[in-house]
């Protein structure tokens, strides 16, 4: 039962600077993911907490203990890698006894605790196989049994899924999910995909070149990102930059590309008119309907004409251009019937747009 | 980076072990000989008077010159040898390819000077070749002195121009050739602007080796110089010479090697530095199709050389099974020669096969965990002892005897007359092999393994020994045994280190070519090329398996 304090954190490599003062409070039970692209700085953090990585300054604490100045073999910190690192020498029952025996325990509860962990990852049977006549995804599974059998204090798990087929990728990730919910561990996750960070998270943390941009839950950092790096990282939207023309209550008008948007994202009242601001629509928030047609109460509307639909299935994404050029994306649930590139009006709810101060690049 | 490496006393104790042997074994004999060098006969006062001594003595400036113009001569040639042929082999549909790359590489590993006497025996004043010649009217064949002096060092090492420019060849990606042929250049051009350059860092490495290995070779020139003044002999002789020794002098001429053999390896690293490719192909580049008599002539030329550097040991095998009268061999078959060797006793026989068994036990226990430290803990200390590790590598073995010799025949620590310095100089002189040979299996391993079983509890120090190392096994045995053989033929220091019970096979050798037995020599040269081959073939499929090179 711990939670893990990450406090003030950095680490250069040379001139890089991988991770610069990195803060995160990680709960009891918690499962909590980094995110970010590549080369932000997500592995070079997790490491760290698993004692892989020296810090050049900041602290890390299991609970009370402070484990930043315990060697890694004693912090008692389960680690899941990539690449599953399956000791290739040993069977699936020695590699899931491998962290057992360092620890002592007597043989028949090895055996016990071993197929108990085998049997908790669906591999019950497999104990006498050797890792190169399983699957990827069997060998993902064993990595995990290996992990969880000597009762880590927290779990590390570094893409675990990047080397899986998209299909078992979304399969494990609901076992995972379901098992460290199951077993009430604190699991710190690292991922770049942002659909996986949302589905397993309960909270997500977004990295930019080696800093935390926001953390939040899943909802919140993708309906109410706080930066536009966060909006642009998290799917796709329209980011626009443009500057306050005047208030309408509390929204405001904002002139960007040539047209008036209606901004009522919160705290957007104190913005002076004449500030120059950004903001993000997600595609799903905006609503395509016949020309002329009129807008739910209390929402924005402008018109602007279909220049390219793209069909995905679920989804269908389509592109529009306003009448300066400006060209924003829309996204559909299913293929709306008569929806074809042609003139069409477009609407929105203001409480839908997220307000960043100064422009986005 | 770090000043030492993090997180453990693991890599810090093995490092700390590895460079106080390094230091004492090492660094201080090397420290003396450059004192005896720069020193007068005091020892308090820094004078140079040695070194014009010596570059003063034409005899000596000779043998400078002829070391350089041979070594020269002999990169050369090889790498007029050893491109080619890593062409035809990589590129060109050689019959018997993989007969032919375990042959290839066999006489770096077959003793030097035991080649050398074989050409004698073929080539020599009284040589079955040169009789033969003389019997239709040629003459004037002489395989002694310059030219048999490159002809054998070529013939002995151009593996190592070989080996590693036909796998630069093999490295370059098809689709590099397709690329370049697509943007319109000739074949002929992409090879010359594309591949050659990609290529040419494996050569020159090549190269480099063979260049040290000429300049501080002791047992060919031993054999083919004759009087020609080479600067590894004079080194020994004056070590150990008749006039009384002379360790100023002998110390001068071991800097000189010593700077020679840096000079080389500075200027090779230098220029490596700057020109890293990145290659690793996806798709093997294919054969190519070329005319017949074309390719004929690629297979004559690659079957050539190999057995062209092979067939004098085969020789020498089949004369020691000749009978001698004195120097004369006679074509009659007969065990004589080797009856006479057993007379001699079995003494140097059983202190070459424990000599080189403690040696290269011990080169491996203290290789492989530095080769461990120098690939998994990076830091400034893992840099020093990288430099130091693969220092011994631009000594010569007669340098780091005299070196050992001086500092141990008197003072708090005696060891000459006793067989652990010869087993301390076989091992500082193959750590370089092992150490690299150990780094090359290692990378061969995926470092997140060593980090999950440290993850799962385990210290470094035991996941090293219960995981890393059952791991490397089987290349680390390879390796050993691939150090025990070249141990087995070593003679550059051990004709300095040597002392009467502790004799070994290459010194009987040596003393009866310095004498009248070329009937012993013949057989004590079957006896070492046995102990190379056999080894080798018994554990062939293991090197080939963990890729063990031979460099
Ligand atoms: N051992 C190292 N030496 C030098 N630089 C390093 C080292 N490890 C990481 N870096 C650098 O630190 C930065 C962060 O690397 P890190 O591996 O943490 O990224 P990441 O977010 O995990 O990326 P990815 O999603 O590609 O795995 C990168 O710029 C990387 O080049
Ligand atoms: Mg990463």
């Amino acid at each position: 039962m711990t939670a893990i304090r990450i406090d003030g954190v950095a680490r250069a490599f040379g001139a890089v600077a991988a991770v610069r003062g990195v803060t995160l409070d990680i709960r009891d039970g918690e499962f909590f993911t980094l995110l970010g692209p590549s080369g932000c700085g997500k592995t070079t953090l997790l490491r760290m907490v698993a004692g892989f990585c020296d810090l050049d300054s900041g602290t890390i604490h299991f609970g009370e203990r402070r484990i930043d100045t315990v060697p890694p073999h004693k912090r008692n910190a389960g680690m899941v890698f990539q690449n599953y690192a399956i000791f290739p020498n040993l069977t699936v029952n020695g590699n899931v006894a491998y962290g057992l025996k360092a620890r002592g325990i007597v043989p028949d509860q090895i055996d016990d605790r071993a197929a108990k962990a085998l049997k908790l990852v669906h591999l019950d049977g497999y104990g006498a196989r050797w890792p190169h006549q399983l699957s990827g995804g069997q060998l993902q599974r064993v990595a995990l049994a290996r992990c969880l059998v000597i009762e880590p204090e927290v779990i590390l798990l570094d893409e675990p899924l990047s080397n899986l087929d998209a299909k078992l990728r979304v399969e494990m990730r609901g076992e995972i999910r379901q098992l460290q919910k199951r077993l009430g561990i604190t699991a710190l996750y690292v991922t770049h995909d942002q659909e996986e960070a949302m589905a397993i998270s309960d909270r997500i943390a977004v990295m930019n070149a080696g800093s935390v941009e926001q953390i939040g839950q899943p909802v919140d950092i993708y309906q109410r990102p706080a930066t536009p790096f966060v909006a642009r990282f998290m799917g796709t939207t329209n980011l626009l930059s443009g500057s306050v023309i005047r208030h309408e209550g509390d929204r405001a008008v904002v002139r960007a590309g040539g047209h008036d948007f209606l901004v009522g994202a919160p705290g957007i009242a104190e913005a002076e008119p004449g500030k120059a601001i950004g903001f993000s629509l997600r595609p799903e928030a905006l609503t395509i309907t016949a020309p002329g047609a009129k807008p739910p109460p209390g929402w924005a509307s402008l018109e602007a004409r279909v220049v390219r639909i793209e069909f995905l299935g679920a989804l269908t994404r389509i592109e529009l251009a306003l009448d300066s050029g400006l060209v924003l994306h829309a996204a559909a649930v299913d293929m709306p019937r008569a929806l074809a590139e042609g003139p069409v009006a477009l609407s929105y709810d203001p409480a839908r747009v997220t307000a960043f101060p100064g422009p986005c690049d | 980076m770090r000043l030492i490496p993090a997180r453990s006393g693991f890599p810090l104790a093995v490092a700390a072990v590895a460079l106080a042997f390094l230091g004492l074994f090492l660094v201080y004999p090397l420290y003396n000989v450059f004192q005896a060098s720069f020193f007068d006969p005091s020892g308090k006062a820094l004078t140079l008077a040695n070194y014009v001594k010596i570059l003063g003595t034409p005899f000596y400036r000779a043998g400078l010159i002829n070391s350089l113009t041979v070594g020269s001569l002999a990169t050369l040639m090889t790498i007029a040898i050893g491109v080619p042929m890593a062409f035809c082999v990589a590129r060109l549909p050689v019959p018997a390819k993989p007969a032919l790359l375990a042959l290839a590489a066999l006489p770096l590993v077959l003793p030097s000077f035991v080649g050398a006497y074989a050409w004698v025996l073929l080539l020599g004043r009284a040589g079955l070749v040169t009789q033969g010649l003389r019997e239709i009217g040629l003459d004037g064949i002489s395989i002694y002195g310059k030219q048999g002096l490159v002809l054998v060092y070529t013939l002995q090492t151009f593996p190592y121009v070989l080996l590693p420019t036909l796998a630069a060849f093999k490295a370059v990606d098809v689709s590099i050739e397709e690329a370049g042929q697509n943007l319109g250049a000739t074949r002929w051009r992409v090879f010359r602007t594309v591949i050659l350059p990609v290529v040419l860092p494996s050569v020159l490495s090549g190269g480099l080796l063979v260049f040290m290995e000429t300049l501080e070779n002791f047992g060919v020139p031993f054999v083919l110089a004759e009087d020609m003044p080479i600067l590894s002999i004079q080194a020994y002789k004056l070590f150990v010479g008749e006039m009384g020794a002379n360790p100023a002098s002998a110390g001068v001429l071991g800097v000189l090697l010593i700077c020679c053999t840096t000079a080389a390896l500075l200027l090779q690293r230098y220029y490596l530095s700057k020109r890293r490719f990145a290659t690793g192909a996806r798709s093997v580049p294919p054969e190519l199709v070329v005319a017949p008599w074309l390719r004929r002539l690629g297979a004559c030329f690659a079957w050539g050389v190999v057995l062209l550097a092979l067939v004098p040991f085969a020789a020498v095998v089949a004369i020691s099974f000749l009978k001698f009268r004195g120097p004369v061999m006679h074509l009659e078959p007969s065990i004589g020669n080797f009856v006479l060797l057993w007379q001699r006793g079995e003494r140097p026989l059983v202190n070459t096969l424990m000599l080189a068994t403690g040696a290269a036990a011990g080169a491996t226990l203290l290789g492989v965990p530095i080769g461990y430290v120098l690939t998994r803990y990076r830091s400034r200390l893992a840099d020093l002892l990288d430099v130091v590790a693969m220092a011994p590598f631009a000594v010569a073995g007669t340098v780091l005897g005299i070196g050992l010799v001086i500092s141990f025949n008197s003072g708090f620590l005696i060891l000459t007359g006793g067989w652990l310095i010869l087993v301390l100089a076989y091992m500082i002189r193959k750590l370089p092999f092992n150490v690299r040979a150990s780094a090359a299996i290692l990378h061969q391993i995926d470092p997140s393994l060593e980090e999950a079983s440290i993850n799962l509890g385990v210290s470094p120090a035991r996941t090293f020994f219960q995981l890393t190392v059952p791991l490397m096994a089987g290349g680390v045995i390879g390796g050993t045994i691939l150090t025990w053989v070249t141990i087995t033929s070593e003679l550059s220091a051990t004709v300095v280190l040597y002392s009467g019970q502790w004799s070994t096979m290459t010194v009987e050798m040596f003393r009866a070519l310095e004498g009248t037995g070329a009937g012993t020599a013949a057989a004590t040269a079957t006896v070492l090329i046995l102990a190379t081959i056999l080894p080798l073939a018994l554990i062939y499929r293991v090197l080939k398996r963990h890729e063990v090179a031979l460099l």
